[in-house]
């Protein structure tokens, strides 16, 4: 049996990577505004730790969605609600937002990587250093961070955009992700 | 087998309010969340007699920020004069806030998925669900607007924006159910 619409896990799961990924946006903004760390001065200890701790279980979400979307393939939509062409570039757009938060991640932590503080993961499990401390290394994965960060706050408008546009329409693609 | 999933019979304006909805649902759930967080952290980080310590601002991490070095010691300073503004009682109000406002917008970015699938309890739910947030709205300016100048400047135009934004989904759902009741 093929579904039109995603099954109910790549439901909760987007919505999920939804929130977290709007959450990183916003309170990263906040802390990049907190003064900078010395022994007495520890306000970026907490929001730090929990960025990289969602932006690390972002990237299991990613893997879960990826394969509930391959594993369970809904049928593409009707050629009433949305043209061949406009369906290959929602596709291309999709690849490319994933492609994206696995770059955001993954340069997050290589950035991080290359700083003196070290990661534990939700508080529990001790990720291994990969690398030195070393500022030049830190600052080019953190310049590539934010660029990748851009690029895709801008595919997720696009992608908001498209969802805006099919509600108008009621045509049946924005009730695809949205089978609770 | 597929399932059927455009059924054209559905409410067009359920189907536009339900996207919106979703859409400032999710942002609001992530905007209430780091509302939630930045309480705790203050209050948390704060040193117990209340005077903060200098800025540090190494020159490797100044230029790491981009930062200047007046830049740096402003970042303290903005911290101490946001604690030095906030009256007493204000961080506790605004985090219980923004506690049940990251509830109540996860709950409805569920409510806009049932309002596009329209299903019959939907536009009561979304009512309630969107009243309750206008309130917490109205809560937080009734919070904001008596704590000076400073935390007002903060605080009150995007309290606002989220109360007109909440007060729209409000009217838009309860002339939607009116609308269905006319037509059954």
């Amino acid at each position: 049996m093929q579904r039109e619409g995603f099954n109910r896990t790549s439901v909760i799961v987007h919505w999920l990577i939804a929130v977290s990924i709007f959450f990183l946006f916003i309170s990263s903004w906040w802390m990049m505004g907190l003064p900078l760390p010395s022994k007495e001065l520890q306000f970026r200890a907490f929001p730090f730790q929990l960025h990289k701790n969602i932006g690390i279980t972002l990237v299991i979400l990613l893997a879960v969605l990826l394969y509930m979307r391959l594993k369970y393939r809904p049928v593409a939509p009707k050629a009433s609600d949305m043209s061949a062409w406009a369906y290959k570039l929602a596709l291309l757009a999709h690849v490319a937002i994933y492609l994206l938060i696995l770059a955001v991640c993954v340069t997050g932590y290589m950035s991080s990587a290359h700083t003196r503080w070290d990661t534990t993961w939700w508080w529990l499990i001790d990720f291994p250093r990969i690398a030195a401390p070393d500022e030049e290394m830190n600052e080019f994965w953190g310049e590539l961070h934010t660029y990748f960060a851009w690029a895709l706050l801008a595919f997720i408008a696009a992608h908001v955009s498209g969802a805006i546009y099919h509600s108008f329409r009621n045509d049946g693609i924005v009730r695809r992700m949205m089978r609770w | 087998m597929v399932d059927g999933l455009n059924k054209s019979r559905l409410p067009h304006w359920a189907s536009i309010l339900g996207v919106v909805a979703i859409v400032l649902g999710v942002f609001l759930t992530a905007l209430h969340g780091a509302e939630w967080m930045k309480h705790s952290v203050i209050a948390t980080h704060m040193p117990e007699s209340g005077v903060m310590p200098a800025a540090d601002c190494p020159e490797e991490e100044l230029e790491e920020e981009g930062l200047t070095l007046g830049q740096c010691e402003f970042l303290v300073d903005y911290v101490a004069g946001f604690v030095e503004s906030a009256p007493e009682g204000f961080s506790d109000s605004m985090k219980t806030l923004a506690l049940i406002g990251t509830l109540l917008a996860f709950v409805s970015v569920i409510i806009g998925g049932a309002l596009v699938n329209y299903t019959a309890w939907s536009a009561n739910a979304a009512i309630a669900v969107f009243a309750g947030l206008a309130l917490i709205d109205v809560l937080q300016f009734s919070v904001v607007v008596g704590a000076g100048p400073l935390i007002r400047n903060f605080y009150l135009w995007s309290v606002l924006l989220w109360l007109i934004l909440h007060a729209m989904l409000l009217v838009g759902a309860i002339a939607g159910r009116q609308f269905e009741a006319a037509k059954a």
